[in-house]
């Protein structure tokens, strides 16, 4: 990770026997695993690094995500589709900025927010567009850390099978200049 | 690196595409701005008959999204004078709504702008709602101002489908009364536009040696969040602030020194509110004569492609001498106390212009562009 330096690092589902072992609910936030994957991973790492809010510094956050949130995308095509009306909660969960605001909130990271939709992301790892783009916005100067937060929705959402392969995974890094 | 200096060498626009309501092409866009001819209609493309509010500003004629930014892309590129299928270490940075088209319409757009341009396809995708494209713009000017590459392609595209006018609709984010009403008293929400677009960044040495047009000056860029809600913005607009003093840093200006903004402002109460106090923060009492509207007033809120388009609107304000009208204004709010452009056309001649956008998160960043 060239220029780069890992202050903290954690994933969903986790590999310890510690913590939660199903995502904790986000409120306002329904419908979709998504976005309590990317608040988990996200909290668990700051919580790595930080013990608790608020984070100091100017710390922007970047989530990387090759398929997005497919559950509610899929929820608003079938409710529009269906012509009847869509759930209000569908509106703000409609873009990948709003949990991130959820998270810029709970631990007072004023950076920039930027989502990114990297091609062949591989589920579980940190793409490395998401890594060059952290460097970036590090080197450009509007942020001291980024948290990146590289988040894949089992696709059909939900379809966890026995071996795992079907199940959500985020993995998030905190990094600064190296 | 955590300062904002001005960079060593110098990001310049070389090259503007846009599709858009008011037509094909920079100059269609600019005479509708520069008269506040608001482009909305009734919603003809889908069955709006269930929703709340059934317009938006549609293309005159619908074109597939990947179709429309290789147009848009296609009209940049050539203005840039660009060698055709020579540029195969051109980035390409590609704003675009998450769904499950996201991916279809990326390799569309891969495939054509190698086909047209001789790109390697495309580089990084923006999702990042209403600020996608304004922080592509950021990161293409880093990346020029770095000397990491000599030009940078930036391009963004929405087009107004049934499965977001129905969540915006459902989310009371769209105005009853069919019209976006910058900052006016009784605005009531904004309306949904249909964009494409495409700037082509450049190193101002480099698009010297090759004699390529410089249209404007991407002088300071800034990206910050508000760290305050899901959806709602700060009310003071505090990451607009620090958006904004970046860019200003970036360029070595005061804020005595910016002559117009083109303003987020799409007609939401809030956030009109929120916005107007970052201005006022920023700018002190030159906000009391310094020119502000939104251009969404005439062209809607193209989502992921907003702020490409309103920067294409702000060159051609500096361009022209123009200043874009802030249409659909009902009467003042006193909350807002700007110095708003409320008829056109208004002629300025401003040396140095702002684009503010933010979104969802409390994602906000802020362009500014100099005039040539």
């Amino acid at each position: 990770m060239t220029g780069l330096r890992i202050l903290a690092e954690a994933r969903w589902p986790g590999t310890g026997l510690t913590g939660p072992d199903r995502l904790p609910p986000v409120p306002g936030f329904a419908a979709s695993t998504f976005n309590p994957l990317v608040a988990e991973t996200a909290e668990r790492c700051l919580r790595a690094r930080h013990g608790s809010a608020p984070a100091p510094g100017r710390t922007a956050l970047l989530l990387a995500s090759a398929g997005g949130d497919r559950a509610i995308a899929r929820a608003i095509d079938e409710a529009a589709a269906s012509g009847r009306r869509v759930p209000p909660l569908l509106f703000f969960q409609s873009n990948p900025n709003a949990v991130l605001g959820h998270i810029a909130a709970r631990w007072g990271l004023t950076g920039p927010v930027v989502a990114i939709s990297p091609a062949g992301a591989r589920p579980g790892s940190v793409p490395q567009d998401a890594l060059d783009h952290a460097a970036l916005l590090l080197a450009d100067g509007d942020a001291d850390h980024v948290l990146v937060i590289a988040a894949e929705q089992a696709d059909p959402p939900g379809a966890a099978d026995a071996t795992g392969a079907g199940t959500d995974r985020a993995v998030a890094v905190l990094v600064t200049s190296a | 690196m955590t300062g904002h200096a001005p960079p060593a060498v110098r990001p310049v626009i070389t090259g503007i595409g846009v599709l858009s309501a008011a037509g094909t092409g920079l100059d269609a866009l600019a005479e509708a701005a520069a008269h506040g001819k608001a482009a909305f209609g009734p919603v003809t493309r889908f069955d709006v008959s269930a929703r709340r509010t059934t317009r938006a500003a549609l293309l005159p004629e619908p074109v597939p999204l990947a179709d429309a930014v290789l147009a848009a892309v296609d009209q940049a590129c050539r203005q840039a004078r660009l060698p055709a299928a020579g540029n195969p270490g051109l980035p390409v940075l590609l704003a675009l709504h998450s769904d499950l088209r996201t991916r279809a319409v990326t390799d569309a757009v891969a495939a054509g702008a190698t086909a047209a341009w001789g790109t390697a396809g495309v580089t990084r995708v923006y999702t990042g709602a209403c600020v996608a494209a304004g922080t592509a713009v950021a990161d293409a000017a880093a990346l020029v101002a770095a000397g990491r590459h000599p030009r940078v392609l930036v391009a963004a595209g929405h087009l107004v489908e049934p499965g977001v006018f129905a969540a915006f609709d459902a989310g009371r984010a769209l105005a009853r009364d069919g019209e976006l009403r910058p900052f006016s008293a009784g605005r009531t929400g904004t309306l949904l536009g249909d964009a494409a677009a495409a700037v082509l960044v450049e190193a101002e040495p480099d698009a010297g040696r090759r004699g390529a047009p410089v249209l404007a000056r991407l002088a300071g860029w800034g990206r910050a969040g508000d760290a305050h809600h899901v959806c709602r913005p700060e009310p003071d607009g505090a990451g607009a602030v620090r958006a904004v003093g970046a860019a200003l840093a970036r360029a070595g200006l005061a804020p005595a020194e910016i002559g117009y903004v083109n303003a987020n402002g799409t007609g939401s109460p809030l956030a009109d509110r929120a916005e107007a106090s970052a201005l006022r923060r920023v700018f002190g009492r030159h906000a009391e004569r310094l020119p502000v509207s939104s251009s969404k007033a005439v062209h809607g809120h193209a989502l992921e492609a907003s702020a490409l388009l309103e920067l294409a609107v702000t060159v051609a304000a500096l361009r022209d001498g123009r200043l874009p009208v802030n249409a659909g204004w009902l009467g003042p709010d006193p909350d807002v106390g700007l110095d708003l452009v409320l008829d056109g056309p208004r002629t300025a001649r401003p040396r140095y212009a702002l684009t503010l956008n933010s979104a969802f998160g409390g994602a906000n960043t802020a362009l500014l562009v100099a005039a040539r």
